[in-house]
């Protein structure tokens, strides 16, 4: 298994731990860095304008201090380790960034950010909560208001043919993220959830042209993986927010589990829905990021009072994956002080139980420091498993 | 009334008005339940969504689930529903109203009947459920949806009600248009749910008499409120804890414009007089933010024994009247509603372009601490509620950087004194607004004390 | 002589008591509180008196702090102990524009102006996290005194990653180190430096302005003084008796009341 020291696992590697050094590279030759948290923030237009987005990342291992003096305690801890981090200067290198109207956290704090971290250019982008005929007119046009105003900063007119073409090379980046995923399904998995994780977490931090050329080769790289480097366990699926620090599915993967889907923001709800392409770009964005999306932030109406319908409305990207992935437990995985997923968990759970898939339900902070208490329960709920 | 009053001791209101407040939420609490007797539809709504004028014209009576939450809080009996919710899989750190009443509800469709000993005869069944998150409110968003898997014949409405956050390089003319436009889009098709429900048509002349009446009241609401200017000052935040009772629940109906015409001629004597809330008028604070603690009410009158008023809140106020807030020409009741959300919500937007750092946000409280001769800035972190508590802490912070009103003395480098300007002390009390588990007497008590401590400290060295 | 003062400081874990005269200590006294205040209150005067030689005609007034305050029947005033702290930090450092007290049940910070008059105070949660109750929960773990948690903390070569500032979480986190072979001494940096960052991150609330002071009874842990220097990055000002500062502070403002 030579591929451990292959050249693309190394640098993948190092791109992780050292989060943000190719946005620096390109900072210096001249780059705008637009830094974002969330999966609702339209890339897509942010690449048109000529612009380098880039995903910022919390960090567990760090406690929070900086933060706190602008930022509330009651906050999303995983905002608040984003916003510390980039309060002490981690992410000095950014030009802009840009909130989206995704959960109270990030809106009600969007000046908190804005003003504190006093960056060249800052916008929020005003997603509706519900989806009728004129959310969506709405957001079209707030989308053609972002336009407008990064288009001023970077002091480029975005025009259809910049955004039509940005689209592209999204949606080129999730068929690869998909081909990657594709190389989960098999028992045991080509790829360990923890190699997986990294590389999104990864390609998120580069330009998407750039993204792009590195999931080919990783694919490249694991094509010639001719049998898993891994065990054949039981097969896990994790659903929730973001969970972009590894350590939570290394602690899956060293209790003997394999991490084979999810549906978090990092993973299958960002990474895989394309956007539509041939009419009008930005409505096409509209309808990816607003209705494409699934994020508890966005009312799905249940038009006919039926509660199964319902769930299957809200929720059945979960059923489909865990069966594509054929996932033999699930790990639903909320933070502290989330109100758009904790407000679903007894709808999650239900879902869940009517699909017949174990659960094991986590609430936690964004802190290494818990580690030791997730460990019991998820070494506990493996052995259930059996 | 006997059995409201014996579990605790009435706090004592400055003013008549607010202490006519308690038997008139009962009133709300067991028309509801008289009204769904009678077969009239009730619909749960949340306050300031702006539909109250609508579901008023069209005879449908709103249950204001947050204020229910509230009473629960206020009669200290609002954790067993709290913990129930918790049972079902619901995080103690979110939105405790919203804990509360799912727990309420879940546990009333369970039995069939309402639980044991309800507060007030207890939340009834509703006909259907009205969300909004806006941007503020994510509980709003999910909460109805959350309380819909144990009614799930109940059918949920949610609208979008958006406003422009400030920003450089938008100014919120640039978006009006399709924001407004959108607003009455939702308004309109919250209507067409209301028909289809109660299965009558809107009668929009109905319709804008409400919103007249609504229109005149806010007014006569901010008139009233503006009273409290004077020094003394003759009315507390502690009392319009109490008087926002019929702003908030009773938008558009004659009783709620009545009230304020009566607190109005109330205050207007009492100024006459010079009667304050208290005898000796130490220091005039603002509570600068946060929803209170509901079963703390008397921490007001705790302040209040040590000299310390709060003529102004932000909370539960209206910003202006409707005269300074901008309205196109136009009949249509539901394009006045849209006109008057996006107004309100824009109102600072222009000041505090005009003010180097400055923020809408933060624009409000300077123009209260000028408007009401302020010494001090009390606010109030609920712990579960982010929608109107995160972003405090900046607030006060980024007043204080902008905005330093005492002047003072101090040492200069050269050992000389030199004269230079200080920010406004401000206190930020830390507990939640139902869930008492996270009130200390004693710890809150402690800290007023301190922040007295802290205003005697800063008048002394004030140089005049 | 214009007479003696007391200041009185009755805190959740233990008492003290100062004399003051002519803006000097003539005495102290520390007792743990026990559960009866009253008793403990008149127990620290009488030791005071009897270990100063004076006798009840010559303190003139008696100003009472802490968290039963009230207990103290023979005070003649009483003030917050966010005040005292400021007033005794002012007195021990008159550069001192940022001060943290770090308490058994609280840690509190606050900013004090050139004549140590109070500005801002932040109080750490309701329950005990970022307060000195760890040090004794930890203590009573690796079953050692306070006392000698700093200077084992100081020998560490390699601190743990010890991230919960919690009290109750903080015992379990710790048995559970242990269990895997951790040194002594680094588990203790390690919860030295997570309570340090959880005084920091209080005191950048306020905004820290230096001079920095540490005071109250944690404050007399050298393993949490090193660790507040190395995540400030700033030189911390500890009076030589941190403890007494709240009761010292009670003391000056005594005074300054008997001499208006």
């Amino acid at each position: 298994m030579n591929e451990k020291n292959s050249d693309i696992f190394s640098r993948i590697e190092s791109y992780y731990s050292d989060y943000g050094q190719r946005a620096k590279e390109l900072k210096n030759e001249g780059k705008k860095i637009i830094g974002y948290v969330c999966s609702f923030i339209p890339l897509e237009i942010i690449t048109a304008a000529g612009c380098v987005p880039f995903r910022m990342r919390g960090d567990i291992h760090e406690p929070i201090t900086k933060g706190n003096i602008n930022l509330e305690t009651i906050a999303c801890p995983f905002y608040r380790s984003c916003f510390d981090l980039s309060v002490k200067g981690r992410y000095d290198f950014l030009d802009g960034s840009i909130v989206a109207h995704a959960c109270d956290s990030m809106a009600r704090t969007y000046a908190v950010w804005k003003y504190t971290l006093d960056l060249p250019y800052s916008h929020f982008v005003n997603l509706p909560h519900t989806l009728s005929k004129s959310s969506m007119e709405f957001f079209n046009e707030e989308l053609n208001t972002f336009r407008k105003s990064l288009g001023g900063f970077a002091g480029k007119e975005i025009s259809d043919d910049d955004l039509a073409e940005a689209i592209g090379l999204y949606n080129e980046n999730r068929d690869k993220v998909k081909a990657l995923y594709e190389l989960r399904k098999p028992d045991p998995p080509i790829i360990s959830g923890t190699e997986l994780t990294k590389i999104l977490t990864v390609g998120a931090s580069l330009p998407v042209a750039e993204a792009n050329q590195l999931f080919d080769e990783v694919l490249e790289e694991l094509g010639k993986r001719k049998e898993s480097p891994l065990k054949k366990v039981r097969r896990i699926m994790i659903d929730g927010a973001c969970v972009d620090n590894i350590e939570l599915v290394k602690l899956i993967e060293d209790l003997g589990g394999n991490v084979v889907i999810d549906t978090l923001c990092n993973g299958t709800r960002d990474n895989l829905p394309h956007t539509d392409i041939g009419g009008d770009p930005v409505s096409a964005l509209a309808d990816r990021y607003l209705n494409k999306i699934n994020c508890p932030r966005t009312y799905r109406e249940n038009k006919e009072q039926d509660l199964h319908k319902d769930l299957e409305s809200r929720f059945g990207d979960i059923g489909f994956y865990a069966r594509e992935f054929k996932a033999d437990g699930a790990i639903l995985y909320v933070y502290k002080y989330c109100d758009p997923f904790g407000f679903e968990v007894p709808a999650r759970k239900a879902y869940f139980d009517s699909i017949k898939l174990p659960l094991l339900y986590l609430e936690d902070e964004y802190s290494a420091g818990t580690i030791g208490q997730l460990k019991t329960r998820i070494q506990a709920f493996l052995e259930m498993l059996g | 009334m006997a059995e409201e009053k014996k579990k605790h001791k009435k706090r004592r209101t400055a003013t008549e008005a607010a202490a006519s407040i308690g038997p008139m939420v009962k009133e709300f609490i067991s028309g509801t339940l008289r009204a769904k007797e009678e077969g009239r539809k009730v619909a749960f709504t949340f306050i300031v969504c702006l539909y109250d004028e609508i579901l008023r014209a069209m005879d449908i009576l709103p249950v204001w689930t947050e204020n229910f939450a509230g009473i629960c809080g206020a009669k200290r009996d609002a954790e067993r529903f709290l913990e129930r919710s918790e049972s079902l899989g619901l995080s103690r750190s979110l939105c405790t109203y919203a804990l509360c009443g799912i727990g309420f509800d879940q546990w009333r469709e369970e039995l069939g009947e309402m639980p044991p000993d309800a507060p007030w005869g207890g939340q009834v069944r509703p006909d259907m459920m009205l969300s909004s998150g806006q941007i503020l409110c994510d509980p709003r968003n999910k909460w109805y949806q959350a309380s819909q898997l144990y009614m799930p014949d109940v059918p949920v409405y949610n609208i979008d009600l958006p406003y422009p956050l400030y920003e450089d390089d938008v100014e919120f003319t640039d978006v009006r248009d399709y924001y407004v436009k959108h607003i009455i889009e939702e308004l309109r098709g919250l209507v067409a749910f209301l028909e289809k429900q109660t299965g009558t048509k809107m009668d929009y002349d109905r319709l804008s008499e409400t919103v007249d009446l609504g229109e005149r009241t806010w007014n006569l609401i901010w008139e009233t409120y503006d009273l409290r200017r004077a020094v003394p000052t003759p009315m507390g935040t502690g009392d319009a804890m109490n008087t926002m009772v019929p702003m908030c629940f009773m938008m558009g109906t004659q009783e709620a414009y009545d009230f304020f015409l009566g607190l109005n001629k109330e205050l207007k004597e009492k100024v006459a007089r010079k009667e304050g809330v208290v005898e000796d008028e130490k220091y005039r604070l603002l509570w600068g933010g946060g929803l209170p603690s509901w079963f703390a009410l008397s921490d007001f009158n705790y302040f209040n024994s040590k000299g310390a008023v709060f003529p102004a809140e932000t909370t539960y106020r209206m910003i202006e009247s409707m005269y300074q807030i901008y309205m196109p020409d136009t009949n249509d009741p539901i394009e006045r509603l849209a006109w008057r959300w996006f107004g309100y919500w824009v109102f600072w937007h222009n000041k505090a372009r005009k003010r180097p750092g400055s923020h809408p946000d933060v624009e409000w409280l300077i123009q209260y601490i000028e408007d009401y001769k302020i010494d001090g800035i009390v606010m109030h972190e609920a712990f579960s509620c982010r929608t109107w508590h995160l972003g405090l802490i900046w607030q006060l912070n980024q007043l204080a950087k902008i905005y330093k009103p005492i002047p003072v003395l101090v040492l200069g480098k050269d050992g000389k004194k030199e004269k230079t300007n200080r920010e406004l002390p401000s206190l930020v009390l830390e507990s939640d607004i139902i869930d008492i588990t996270t009130y200390s007497e004693v710890d809150t008590r402690n800290r007023i004390d301190a922040f007295i401590e802290t205003l005697e400290s800063v008048a002394k060295s004030k140089v005049h | 002589m214009a007479g003696c003062v007391i200041g009185i400081d009755i805190g959740s874990a233990s008492s003290k008591g100062v004399v003051f005269c002519d803006q000097k200590i003539l005495g102290s006294y520390v007792i743990p509180s026990g559960g009866n205040y009253k008793l403990t209150a008149d127990k620290v005067r009488e030791e005071l008196l009897s270990r100063t030689g004076l006798s009840l005609r010559d303190i003139v007034y008696t100003v009472a702090t802490g968290y039963s305050a009230k207990a103290v029947t023979f005070a003649d005033d009483l003030r917050t102990d966010i005040s005292c702290h400021s007033k005794g930090a002012f007195y021990c450092f008159p550069s001192a524009r940022t001060v943290v007290d770090v308490g058994d049940l609280h840690s509190k910070v606050f900013r004090i102006d050139d004549k140590g008059g109070q500005l801002k105070f932040l109080l750490s949660g309701k329950c005990a996290g970022g307060s000195a109750r760890v040090l004794k929960v930890i203590a009573r773990v690796l079953q050692l005194k306070v006392e000698e948690l700093g200077a084992l903390s100081l020998k560490s070569r390699k601190r743990v990653d010890f991230n919960t500032g919690c009290a109750v979480f903080a015992e379990s986190e710790a048995v559970g180190r242990i269990a895997e072979g951790v040194a002594k001494e680094d588990l203790l940096a390690g919860i030295h430096r997570a309570l340090a960052a959880q005084l920091y991150s209080l005191a950048e609330r306020v905004g820290i302005k230096e001079d920095f002071a540490l005071v109250g009874g944690g404050a007399r842990d050298a393993g949490l003084i090193k660790a507040m220097e190395e995540i400030t990055n700033l030189d911390i000002f500890v009076p030589a008796e941190p403890h007494l500062t709240a009761a010292l502070g009670a003391a000056i403002i005594a005074e300054e009341i008997s001499n208006a």
